[in-house]
């Protein structure tokens, strides 16, 4: 049966087929960390979309949507990025405090 | 260099394919070690195991590091990898030990696999690789590299989307590296140290690269193959596909299935960001929660508010399985269920379905059904109780059409036996108290909607030059758009909707706008109204230039069923063109009003739609406040005869009966049912006839049906399944029809002596030819001022028909078998398959972009161009598919060489549907063009034909034939006997500027006519004259001539009523009857009179009808025609008393044949008004 992930930061809510690495619908494809998967309903011919992972330092199920979560070698939620600030190179510094909302922040 | 060389040992012996694996390899010892104590280690004593790893791998990354510096490459792969794979692997122990209990974060899968393919994928090459190359010419190669994955089939499927865009992103991709390159180089500032910060615990590469933010990559044998040898085992690969290159384009396509997943996740939030920004999101557990308490909800809310859409889901959601939800349109009904289906990420499945009248979706796995009212309806004669449904949802309740008020009659009733059954009422905020009163106060819950403020202006029109009261004045519309030019800057987008009520309104505006458009260039002026072609409709959604308004003078259609975004400024003529039904002369009317306050409310939130706007009302606040509250409901405003038929059919014997909502006045039941009567369809206690029975079957209107009946009896369907389809659709003939010389002139052929239905016939069978003969129709149609759409509407139509009857066996055989197809014909049928496919693929495409209009725009011009309308090639192209053009030439070419016979027979078939709708010329009429032609009906004296009659252009054809060729003074032809006198049915009457038309006319001849479908003749004693229903008297000089015309008439008539006994009783026998009726004779005694006789099938049901009296045909004869019946019991049948000879000897005559025959003769009688 499918089961749901909702995404801890937005409500983000879907169905998900999959949580892994290896996407069981498409074979030579790899993820580089686990990822909720869902097959993609846009399409006839197969596919997957991802549609959340685990935040690597709280373990929060977050969406991928840039507004929750940031992947940079490991995933983030925003929170952890932002209370992490200074792991970040500056560029991305500067990317993660533009998307982090006012609650992360106070 | 010691970092190079040993990017140089991993490239020689290690290779990997993915990013991932890679990441394993520097300490895949620790990472090993790490796993294998984690499960009994405590937090701490993990976190110090990871600490220490940490400082070696600190030391190593700062060791590899060094070269990265010097070059100035930002696609030095080999060099982010490793530094990234160490940072990763690092993270994963350190997350593994974090997670000691639970193995969910742990990576067993693939563990093994890693190890095993452990390596890099290095650049070899110090210098950067510039972006420049043309990959595109290698797509066969790179496909073979890395796309030999069934995953990635359709990207090296070239004709696929998929393939478009993955080539567009390599290019996209390419240029921007290319300009990322040129910044760097050109500032060479580098935001980022490589330099290790003191105090960073998660080990992240600080040297920011896109790539690290890339979470997904993928395998390729062909790939490893390549690194590995160089080359492929199967495939020559081409020498500019250098090792560099290939790595290149695999970061590429690394990049593409990262954009790709984002791209699709990003339409998945959005459909639900969307879907919890609607209004009615806020309400949704109310509405569940309500539901689950009372039976019946209302749920209130204006336009925007998402109710259509997300009421169906909401239900769905609460765990409702069996949901209908009802629409007024039948497109409605498809939208709807493939939005619902896509935002439910449902789109191809079939759990939100849709059913229409001829088409459905639906499954055994459909949760939500949209279906039309009219379609629900019809399945409760089915499911009386509809127990295939547990919710019914009915939305736009406040639209109050026929089938709406019907419905929720009906519903009332079954609500209180099935106490389980839901009902969810969606309405705008209109009228809402009536809605929850009719079901016992039901709670009400009531949605804003989204609309934006408009502001409001009253600029009533001072009535000081009303000189010409026919004509609109379009001064004060001009005005406004003088006073927009001013108070407006045009750099300020927003265009104008102008309401109004009619046609000839909008032409004069649209005029006078025109001209002031001209002048001001700032004006694009387009009309908007059910008559205009489709393409000129369409025009109303394209886009003005910058600088420019779009003017758009529409009628009430752009109130509710069109929708035009980026309309700011509204002008309210408060007036509207109705149709209103009179049931005395069954008779519309179209008349002026003044509007609804509802429907004006409605008409000013057009400006709100996608922003503040502004509504110009040219009334005074008095009138708006006069206005009556809501407009009248259709269920008062039309005939009622298919309404009643069905509820008949659905065991509500009595409409008077029923607890409509607001019921429709007695007149108009009692003139409905005394219609169907007349038509034979109800008996006189008010039960179904057997063509009743049929009729109620058949979701047409009630003369199309018995049109329909009686041309599948007599074998002449197709002319009039081609008349009838013509007659339920939209005529094709445009307003230019009648306005351009030349138009008319092109036309002149089509045009019938016999009348309107005829000359719908002859155009659409030249059409048809034309589209055989392989010529361009669209151009055809434009010519000649006809709408080419509706022909493909009435060839639908013609086939749903045929369909219909079919079903109810009233056609024979089923599809036309096989056909045979030459190779070649397939191969041109598999060429224009994949010409549609491509056509509408480019359609789609073309749909995103709306088009920008051009000044010159509204300018409608004949373009000879037919190439640049693709939704004419593709209309073109799905007929051609789904018909069988040469059988099509075949039928075509049939009724084009109907005989005056079968003319005649066709004649009789529509009359048996219109008839009493017959009109008699005025004594007077002089017949000459430009004079007007007057014709009365039983009930409507002084009647006119409608000006885009086929008589109307031709009068003389309506001249009384004996007058032997000259033009007769009037004085001449009254009380003139004539033998060819003609009556004229016609389909409908209508209003408008206060004339009466006759809509949609033919000559028919009078005698025949009458004769046969008289509900009432009565007579004289020697029948020399004859009154049909009371209005039509016909004389006859002789005795002899008349007995013999009302032996035939008898004859005829209790054989019609005995076809059609048999036809539509016993389908099934009904042809072999047909067949042997002539050869099988038997023994038999009629139960009626208990004479014993020897009778076919026909001589037997011909002695019962003549037995059991008039039967359900109401015929009601005088003494004499009693009479006369008994002299046609001892008539033999086979003595045909008038005329050709052929019928004496021809005795073995079917049924058919007899009436068939009988009609072509049919001289020799005189008749008189």
């Amino acid at each position: 049966m499918e089961k749901r992930f909702i995404c801890g930061r937005c409500d983000f809510t879907a169905g998900y087929h999959y949580k892994g690495r290896q996407p069981p619908f498409a074979n030579s494809i790899m993820l580089l960390e686990d990822c909720y998967i869902m097959k993609d309903p846009f399409s006839t011919f197969g596919g997957f979309i991802t549609i959340g992972g685990n935040c690597s330092l709280c373990f929060k199920d977050v969406c991928v949507s840039a507004d929750c979560s940031l992947f940079y070698t490991q995933r983030f939620c925003l929170k952890c990025a932002y209370l992490n600030l200074k792991e970040f190179p500056k560029t991305l510094q500067q990317e993660i405090l533009s998307r982090t909302n006012w609650d992360d922040k106070s | 260099m010691p970092s190079h060389k040993r990017k140089k040992k991993h490239l020689k012996h290690k290779h990997d394919k993915t990013r991932q694996s890679s990441k394993q390899h520097p300490n895949s010892r620790t990472r090993s070690s790490s796993r294998s104590s984690s499960r009994s280690r405590s937090r701490s004593s993990s976190r110090s195991n990871i600490d220490c790893d940490y400082g070696t791998k600190n030391l190593k990354c700062k060791e590899r590091i060094r070269p990265r510096s010097r070059s100035t490459s930002d696609s030095d792969e080999g060099l982010r990898k490793n530094s990234f794979s160490r940072s990763h692997s690092k993270s994963n122990s350190f997350l593994e030990g974090l997670n000691t209990n639970d193995n969910k974060h742990s990576r067993s899968c693939d563990k093994r696999e890693f190890s095993k393919q452990k390596a890099d994928i290095e650049s070899p090459v110090a210098t950067p690789l510039d972006w420049n190359f043309d990959f595109r010419k290698f797509k066969y190669s790179l496909g073979k590299i890395f796309l030999t994955d069934k995953y990635f089939s359709k990207i090296t499927d070239r004709g696929s989307q998929e393939h478009d865009d993955f080539w567009a992103f390599v290019s996209r991709y390419q240029d921007f590296q290319k300009k990322k390159l040129q910044r760097s180089q050109g500032s060479n500032m580098c935001e980022d140290s490589n330099e290790e910060k003191p105090g960073l615990q998660l080990g992240l590469p600080q040297k920011y690269d896109v790539q690290y933010k890339v979470n997904i990559s993928f395998r390729s044998k062909e790939f490893d193959i390549f690194l590995k040898k160089n080359r492929l085992v199967d495939h020559q690969l081409e020498k500019e596909l250098t090792r560099d290159r290939v790595i290149q384009f695999r970061t590429i396509l690394i990049h593409f299935l990262d954009f790709q997943q984002k791209q699709k996740f990003q339409k998945l939030h959005k459909i639900q960001h969307d879907q919890r920004n609607l209004p009615i999101y806020m309400y949704k557990q109310e509405i569940v929660d309500t539901l689950k308490k009372y039976q019946v909800v209302v749920v209130a809310g204006d336009t925007g508010c998402g109710k259509s859409t997300q009421v169906p889901q909401y239900l769905l959601e609460a765990g409702y399985e069996k949901i209908a939800c009802t629409q007024p349109r039948r497109i409605a009904c498809i939208s709807l269920s493939k939005r619902v289906g896509y935002e439910t990420l449902n789109e191809y499945g079939s759990q939100v379905a849709y059913q229409v009248r001829f088409e459905k979706s639906k499954t055994a796995a459909t949760k939500v059904l949209f279906l039309t009212e009219g379609l629900l309806l019809r399945q409760m004669t089915t499911d009386p109780l509809l127990e295939m449904y547990s919710v019914i949802v009915i939305d736009e309740v406040h639209e109050r059409h026929i089938f709406t008020d019907f419905l929720l009659g009906v519903l009332k009733c079954i609500l209180m036996q099935r106490k389980d059954l839901k009902l969810v009422l969606m309405s705008a905020t209109i009228n809402i108290g009536l809605f929850s009163g009719y079901f016992n106060n039901a709670p009400v819950i009531k949605v804003p909607g989204r609309l934006y403020p408009i502001e409001l202006e009253y600029c009533p029109i001072t009535r000081d030059d009303t000189s010409d009261s026919r004509r609109l004045d379009p001064t004060p519309y001009l005005r406004v758009m003088q006073k927009i030019d001013h108070k407006y800057p045009s750099s300020e987008r927003g265009d104008l909707l102008i309401f109004l009520s009619g046609m000839s309104e909008i032409m004069s505006v649209v005029e006078a706008a025109r001209a002031y458009a001209q002048q001001m260039k700032r004006w694009i002026v387009l009309p908007l109204h059910s008559a205009l072609s489709v393409e000129e409709q369409d025009k109303v959604f394209d886009i003005a230039p910058e600088g420019v308004r779009k003017c758009i003078v529409s009628t009430n259609i752009a109130e509710t069923s069109v929708t035009i975004d980026g309309v700011r400024f509204i002008v309210d003529s408060g007036k509207v063109k109705e149709m209103s039904f009179d049931p005395k002369y069954k008779m519309q009317r179209l008349q002026e009003f003044w509007i609804s306050r509802a429907s004006s409310e409605q008409r000013k939130g057009r400006a709100g739609r996608t922003g503040p706007g502004v509504c110009y009302r040219l009334y005074d606040e008095a009138d708006y406040n006069d206005f009556q509250d809501y407009s009248t409901p259709e269920l008062q405003r039309v005939p009622l005869d298919s309404l009643i038929l069905q509820m008949i059919s659905m065991g509500l014997p009595d409409a008077r009966k029923f607890p409509f909502i607001e019921p429709p006045s007695i007149s108009s039941l009692e003139n409905s049912i005394q219609f169907l009567k007349e038509q034979g369809a109800l008996t006189s206690d008010e039960s179904l006839t057997p063509t009743g029975q049929m009729l109620s079957m058949l979701p047409v209107d009630v003369v199309i049906g018995k049109m329909l009946i009686m041309g599948s009896i007599f074998n002449m369907i197709d002319p009039i399944l081609s008349i009838t389809a013509a007659m339920s659709v939209q005529s094709p003939f445009t307003n230019k029809a009648y306005t351009d010389s030349e138009a008319m002139t092109a036309r002149k052929p089509l045009e019938s002596d016999h009348g309107d239905p005829f000359t719908l016939l002859n155009a659409f069978d030249e059409w048809i030819q034309v589209k055989a003969q392989g010529q361009g129709t669209r151009k055809w149609s434009k010519r000649r001022g006809l709408e080419e759409q509706r022909f493909y509407e009435m060839m639908k139509l013609k086939r749903q028909f045929s369909d219909l009857l079919r079903d109810h066996h009233l056609l024979d055989g089923g599809e036309p078998t096989q056909r045979y197809l030459s190779s070649e014909q397939r191969r041109a049928q598999h060429g224009e398959r994949k010409r549609l496919a491509q056509l509408r693929k480019e359609k789609m495409r073309e749909r995103k972009r709306r088009k920008v209009l051009t000044l010159e725009d509204e300018e409608y011009k004949i373009s000879d161009e037919e190439e640049d309308s693709k939704e004419g090639d593709i209309k073109d192209l799905e007929f051609r598919l789904s018909n069988d053009l040469s059988q099509l030439q075949e039928t075509s070419n049939r009724s084009r060489s109907l005989t005056l016979r079968d003319v005649n027979l066709v004649k009789i078939i529509l009359c048996s549907g219109l008839y009493p709708q017959v009109a008699i010329a005025d004594e007077c009429n002089t017949y000459k063009r430009d004079s007007e032609q007057a014709f009365h009906t039983k009930s409507k004296p002084f009647l006119l034909l409608h000006p885009t009659s086929t008589f109307a252009a031709n009068p003389d054809v309506l001249m009384p034939k004996d007058a032997g060729g000259k033009r007769p003074a009037p004085s001449d032809l009254k009380g003139l006997m004539s033998a060819k006198h003609e009556l004229f049915a016609y389909v409908s009457l209508l209003e408008t500027n206060n004339k009466p038309y006759l809509v949609n006319t033919m000559r028919v001849p009078a005698l025949q006519t009458v004769t046969l479908f008289s509900n009432c003749i009565d007579t004289n004693s020697d029948c020399t004259r004859l009154l049909c229903d009371g209005w039509l008297e016909l004389k006859f000089p002789e005795a002899e001539t008349a007995e013999k015309v009302i032996t035939s008439i008898l004859t005829l008539r209790s054989t019609w009523y005995a076809l059609l006994k048999v036809s539509l009783l016993d389908e099934a026998s009904a042809e072999i009857w047909g067949q042997f009726t002539h050869g099988m004779q038997r023994h038999w005694i009629c139960p009626g009179c208990g004479v014993a006789m020897v009778v076919s099938v026909l001589e037997r049901l011909q002695h019962q009808a003549a037995c059991s009296g008039e039967g359900g045909e109401g015929l009601k004869a005088t003494e004499a025609a009693e009479e006369e019946k008994e002299k046609e019991k001892e008539l033999n049948p086979h003595r045909k008393p008038y005329h050709c000879q052929d019928c004496g000897e021809t005795l073995s005559l079917t049924t058919t044949e007899i009436l068939r025959h009988r009609k072509s003769h049919s001289a020799g009688t005189s008749a008189s008004n």
